[in-house]
Formats: structure tokens, C-alpha cells, sequence
């Protein structure tokens, strides 16, 4: 097997070390699989460019790119902007959903107080 | 039969004027409710308002105006009210233009009704910050709708029943000024402006502080924006 630098090899064998981690957190049930998708996608594809050079030089020309390791930094940070871009996306809805289930929670417990509780008539104040 | 009114009075921390705001309205307005919108106070603003006999829905955590205002929505909806009126508990917001307020949506001369600080000369002078503000989303909302709002700012309006109950469900989740406004005559809803005067805050923290930094005029230019893209229903 041929590499064309230290690096190569350093994040070739980081990647794995990357998707076994992850899996392993699924297993531990520490990530959803739907969290771990991006995350496994993206360490299998840098460990692929990372082993296999003619690979990572075929798509190196293919796109125009002036160096290997440009092509690497180039996938991963793609990576890195999408999966930034699909939390933000799921933070917006955490947001929402949070918002909705306040006010829900507000009115319900206004609900219960009031069913429980005799109503407070003005004047006779707390 | 006369429509039933229930006057929304978001608070966040706003023990120390709460009372009177909740005071002053019983004493001009007998014939509508009150309802307090306690938007995660740490201070005694729920208990104030349940001294004064007046029903507390609290969120646990704060919302800002957009969401205490769209909580007041739903409750009024749920309980049948046909007219909701936001009330600031500051005092900025004089009850005693309630039943002027009231008049176009009573009459069902329009759907949302705007105490509006600049139809007519009041006395209100804004500090220049804020006063830039507004004028320039007073401009985006000509440019989106081709007709002038005055006061796109103003916190003191009166919604219709189906006004309400579109906005339990959509709002614009902070401030509700421009955005809510193109989205509302988009939507075919009738706005009118009604000149009020409004008065110095009494005591407590303006909702508006964050709005002085940049994220407010862009978000709401953005918001805008989204709401002038919008189809028409």
C-alpha cells in the first residue's frame, strides 16, 4: 500500500479510530443513530481517501485540486459544514418545540390550579 | 350580545408595576378580563397579580413578548373571548385608550387595531436609536404592503378572534412588530391605526433591551422579509 506522506497515514488511521468511537457511542447508547449517520459517513470517506492513494489522486485531478491533502481538508470540512448546518437546523426545532411545550405546560398548570384551587376574589388578596 | 374582552398583560418581572396597571384597567374598563402572562419572572409578579383576583398563566422559563402574547392567544380562544388587547404591565400602555382601541374591532371595522403613537401629534419622544429603528421598519412595511402603518413598534393592540386564533398557532417568536404585521395584512387581515398617547415606563426592564443590539433590526428585516415572501392565504 502506498502513501504519499505521514499525514496521509495519520488521518487515514484517525478516521478509523473516529468511526469506531462512534459506533461504539451508538452502542452505549450515548448517540442516537440518527446523530451518528453524518458522523460515520464522513469518517468512512476520509479513511477511504486516506488508504486508498490512487483514489484520493483520481478525485485530486478530477476536481482540479493542487494537492492531495487539500482534497482531504476539502471533504472533511465539507463534512464539518453540513453536519454544523443540520444542528443548527435541529437546534431551531429544539427551540420551537421547547417554546410550544412552555406554553402548553403554562395553561395546563393554570388548568389544574384553577380546578383545585377556590378562585381568589379581588380584595381578599394573598 | 357584546363581545367578550380579554386584556393580555404579559409581565416579566414587573412586581413593582403591576398592581396599578391591573387597577387602572378594572377602574375604566369594568366590563373586560384580565388575564397576566407571568413570562418567567424570578420577582412576585404572579402574586401580585393573583392578590388583584386576576388569573396567572406562568411560562417556567422566559419566552419574551412574542410568546407571552401568543399563550394570551390560545387562553382567549380556549375560554371564548371574541377580542384579545395587549397591555403592557409597565404602565407605557393607558387603559384609559381601551375602549377607543376596541371600537374598530368591536364594530368589525378591522381585525387588528394599533394604538399608534404618530397618527396624530402625542407627546411620546422615543430615544434617536429607537426612533431610527422605527422609521426605517415603518419604511419596510410601506415597501412590503404598500400601505403606511405609522407605529410598527407599538406593543398596544387590540386582535380579533381570527386574528387569535391563526397566531396560537404562527407568530413571530420575540418581537412582534413588523414581521407580525406584513404577515397579518398578507393574510387578509384589516389593520387600523388608533392615535394614542403613551406614557414613561413605571418601573421593571424594557422587553426591548436585546432589541437595542444589532441581532433585533436584522432579524426583523429577515423576518420581514419571510413574511412579505409568503403567499397570500
Amino acid at each position: 500500500m502506498e502513501f504519499l506522506s505521514k499525514t496521509q497515514i495519520i488521518a487515514a488511521l484517525g478516521a478509523v479510530g473516529m468511526a469506531v468511537y462512534v459506533l461504539d457511542l451508538v452502542r452505549r447508547r450515548r448517540l442516537s443513530e440518527e446523530y451518528s449517520l453524518l458522523w460515520l459517513v464522513s469518517s468512512v470517506v476520509i479513511a477511504l481517501l486516506g488508504f486508498s492513494t490512487p483514489l484520493l489522486r483520481w478525485i485530486t485531478n478530477a476536481l482540479g485540486i493542487l494537492g492531495e491533502s487539500s482534497t482531504v481538508f476539502a471533504f472533511g470540512l465539507a463534512f464539518s459544514t453540513a453536519m454544523l448546518l443540520y444542528m443548527s437546523i435541529k437546534l431551531s426545532r429544539l427551540g420551537m418545540e421547547n417554546h410550544e411545550l412552555t406554553r402548553e405546560l403554562a395553561l395546563l398548570r393554570h388548568e389544574l390550579e384553577v380546578r383545585t384551587a377556590p378562585p381568589v376574589r379581588p380584595g381578599e388578596g394573598a | 350580545m357584546s363581545a367578550r374582552v380579554l386584556v393580555i398583560v404579559p409581565a416579566h418581572d414587573e412586581e413593582a408595576s403591576l398592581g396599578r396597571t391591573l387597577e387602572e384597567t378594572r377602574a375604566v374598563a369594568p366590563d373586560v378580563d384580565l388575564l397576566v402572562v407571568d413570562d418567567g419572572s424570578h420577582d412576585a409578579t404572579s402574586d401580585v397579580a393573583r392578590a388583584h383576583g386576576v388569573p396567572v398563566v406562568r411560562h417556567a422559563v422566559n419566552l419574551g413578548v412574542g410568546g407571552a402574547l401568543q399563550t394570551g392567544f390560545r387562553y382567549a380562544v380556549e375560554h371564548g373571548y371574541d377580542i384579545g388587547v395587549q397591555l403592557d404591565a409597565d404602565g407605557q400602555h393607558d387603559p384609559a385608550f381601551l375602549p377607543a382601541l376596541l371600537a374598530p374591532v368591536r364594530e368589525g371595522r378591522a381585525d387588528v387595531s394599533i394604538g399608534s403613537r404618530y397618527v396624530s401629534r402625542s407627546g411620546y419622544r422615543a430615544p434617536v436609536a429607537r426612533r431610527l429603528g422605527m422609521v426605517m421598519f415603518a419604511g419596510v412595511v410601506r415597501l412590503a404592503l404598500g400601505t403606511r402603518i405609522h407605529d410598527t413598534t407599538s406593543g398596544f393592540r387590540a386582535y380579533g378572534r381570527r386574528v387569535m386564533a391563526q397566531c396560537q398557532h404562527d407568530f413571530p417568536k420575540d418581537f412582534p412588530d413588523a414581521p407580525l404585521l406584513i404577515q397579518l395584512v398578507r393574510r387578509g387581515f384589516r389593520l387600523v391605526e388608533v392615535p394614542v398617547t403613551m406614557r414613561e415606563r413605571r418601573a421593571g426592564q424594557s422587553f426591548y433591551t436585546l432589541g437595542k443590539s444589532i441581532y433585533y433590526p436584522y432579524k426583523n428585516l429577515l423576518a420581514s422579509l419571510m413574511a412579505w415572501l409568503q403567499r397570500p392565504a
